[in-house]
């Protein structure tokens, strides 16, 4: 039956803006259920909603960029910390160079409401969040993009949580990282701290009201933990990671829709459906197969991330980390052509005119570079007509940069 | 009392009217200056100015007409049935302007993405900065907040016409004699007259203030490109609008 479903789908012959919903209005079940929100209540929700975007993480964004990206410059010889496998990519590049720049890439992020009335999007940027003791080298960097569904506070738990799981996970491990096993422990835990407490939910959120647990509140997760030698993403839903190296676009994760047929199969396998309601839906409700949260669509919507592990090479570019308000409407080949073209100069400079033209939080026209980045593929997401919330993370991986 | 006369009416037509022909001669102003002074930030800053000053006097004279008559201004005969039917508390939703800024912006930069991407710069709406981007998101957000608290307001008064006095005096009333009409009625129906003035007057400036910020947030030629944009709109949505009146007959 399902499969049936899922084999009558029409993505692309069903663009509108409605048959993009990644969920099937959650909230309209509740405000059935529920009390109308209270003007109090709207004003709380709308607090709450202003989180993730104000001007201040913004502008917090730009200037770690510029201090991480300036500053922590460390020498040290090749034979000192390498691993093998970096090792191994160096050689091609910098071996005789003896000057590895072991500091945090450049980046800029856009986070938008956009078209969307709710803000559930959210975007966690920690520059050399962990640094291991035993490897000088190993300095870590973690970005992260959350798109919420049926209410903001799993996507704020996510980003004010999530990263100190991953920090936790990896600094106990004692030798070397196993980052599938950290990963996935970290989405675990995540997981469980949105579906346990509803003691740890913030009360600013709309759906606050609604039952004393968010049982169908969830969250994507895609997280990317940049260490001088590798990328590592973990993914959950169908916000997506993209590396542009050499100028093509390489996919970092591999979104977690239901008509997958690894992930149709998985949910089927778990007892569930997936049904045909403009786009495939498990149990005909969530356009993904995946999440974090969505306590009611265990088991078949499961927190397991899918993790990538990739080498880093001298002709990365860059990479792109966006909620789906963006690559439904760009694709990565263009979004990667875009910020390539941005990060080698060839982009935007400030128009003449701007009135809030200065540069106090860009020291440096690189983090500035970045940050017209996110800028540009947000407005473009916007220009062809997105209706979501769009948030955007490029990370300049540019060796010389 | 409620019953607005019929020279009132013509007085609240006439203050519309008026203002559709200010809107009109905005425009041609605005237009007028771009192609006469281009790149003349304090002539375009005048103008901008000349456009808020008219937004600032219809606003006021609405909140004065209002008292006696606000169920005409939230559904007022002379604008069309299109029009009417998209009205928010008696005028436009203020987010409509910050969804007008993305629709602009976006296909300004959609259209020149190539020569962007060169480096031409035109320093259109197309070319929003983070800051400005940044802020104009804060905006949405605060007028999200500012509408929903209006609408629930607004929610709040309709229904109140089920309420006590409205719905036991109606039904009080002997079977053949609906609808009749004496002190307590009038009396009540005023009190619902002056919460409508109330909410509209509040809509207004919610409306005006909204427009103010967007203002201030864009450079001046950005400003002046949202303005003519946002004029035209209104005045092709009233044309548009009489053109389908008139084919339905309703006119």
């Amino acid at each position: 039956m399902a499969e049936i479903c899922c084999e009558s789908k029409s993505l692309s012959s069903s663009p509108s803006r409605v048959a993009r919903r990644k969920r099937m209005e959650i909230r309209r079940f509740k405000f059935v259920s529920g009390m109308p929100l209270t003007p109090q209540e709207n004003a709380k929700r709308q607090k709450k909603v202003l989180g993730p975007i104000s001007p201040r993480e913004c502008d917090n964004a730009v200037d770690n960029s510029s201090n991480n990206g300036v500053i922590e410059v460390s020498r040290l010889s090749l034979d000192l910390n390498l691993s093998s496998n970096e090792a191994s990519l160096e050689k091609s590049s910098e071996v005789n160079t003896v000057v590895v720049v072991d500091r945090c890439p450049k980046f800029g992020m856009t986070s938008v409401c956009g078209r969307r009335r709710d803000m559930e999007d959210a975007v966690a940027i920690h520059p050399s969040f962990c640094k291991r003791d035993g490897q000088i080298l190993s300095r870590m960097h973690f970005f992260g993009v959350y798109d919420g569904h049926g209410c903001s506070h799993v996507a704020m738990s996510c980003r004010s949580r999530l990263h100190e799981l991953v920090k936790e996970e990896i600094e106990t491990d004692e030798v070397s990282v196993d980052w599938r096993l950290a990963m996935a422990r970290s989405f675990k835990r995540i997981d469980d701290e949105v579906l346990g407490s509803s003691d740890g939910v913030d009360a600013n959120c709309r759906c606050e009201l609604q039952a004393p647990k968010c049982d169908t509140v969830g969250s994507t997760a895609v997280v990317s933990v940049v260490t001088p030698d590798k990328i590592v993403v973990a993914n959950c839903g169908d916000s997506r990671a993209v590396l542009c190296r050499g100028g093509r676009a390489v996919p970092l994760s591999i979104d977690h829709k239901p008509d997958r047929p690894d992930e149709l199969q998985r949910v089927q396998a778990a007892g569930g459906r997936v049904i045909d309601w403009d786009i495939p839906r498990v149990l005909g409700v969530l356009a993904m197969s995946r999440a974090i949260g969505d306590g009611y669509l265990k088991p078949y919507v499961i927190s397991e991330p899918e993790v990538t592990i990739t080498g880093r090479t001298p002709e990365d570019d860059c990479m792109i980390l966006a909620s789906d308000g963006l690559w439904d409407k760009v694709s990565n080949e263009t979004a990667c052509g875009i910020v390539r073209m941005c990060l080698t100069g060839q982009g935007p400079v400030l128009s003449p005119s701007s009135p809030s033209e200065n540069d106090d939080n860009a020291g440096d026209s690189s983090d500035k570079a970045c940050s017209d980045a996110a800028l540009l593929l947000t407005k473009l997401a916007m220009a062809r007509n997105s209706g979501d919330n769009v948030s955007v993370v490029v990370v300049d991986l540019r060796r010389d940069s | 009392m409620a019953t607005t006369s019929s020279s009132e009416e013509s007085r609240l037509h006439c203050c519309f009217e008026n203002w559709i022909i200010q809107q009109q001669n905005d425009l041609r102003e605005l237009l007028q200056t771009l192609k006469d002074s281009p790149g003349d930030d304090k002539k375009f800053c005048l103008v901008i100015q000349k456009s808020i000053l008219h937004f600032e006097q219809y606003y006021e004279e609405r909140a004065a007409l209002a008292p006696a008559n606000a169920p005409f201004l939230f559904a007022p005969p002379w604008c069309t049935s299109f029009e009417n039917s998209h009205l928010w508390i008696a005028g436009c939703r203020p987010s409509l302007a910050i969804r007008l800024i993305y629709t602009l912006s976006g296909s300004q930069i959609e259209s020149h993405l190539t020569e962007y991407l060169q480096g031409v710069r035109r320093g259109n709406l197309g070319e929003l900065t983070c800051e400005q981007l940044g802020l104009v998101n804060d905006l949405q957000c605060k007028i999200y907040k500012e509408e929903e608290k209006l609408s629930n307001k607004m929610a709040s008064m309709q229904e109140d016409i089920a309420d006590d006095p409205l719905a036991l005096i109606a039904n009080e009333f002997d079977s053949g004699r609906v609808g009749e009409s004496n002190d307590d009625v009038d009396r009540a129906l005023d009190a619902h007259s002056l919460a409508l003035a109330t909410i509209l007057k509040d809509a207004d400036k919610l409306r005006l203030s909204t427009l103010k910020e967007l203002l201030a947030i864009l450079t001046p030629f950005q400003a002046i490109d949202y303005l003519i944009a946002a004029k035209k709109l209104h005045l092709s949505m009233h044309e548009w609008g009489k053109r389908r009146d008139q084919q339905h007959g309703s006119i």
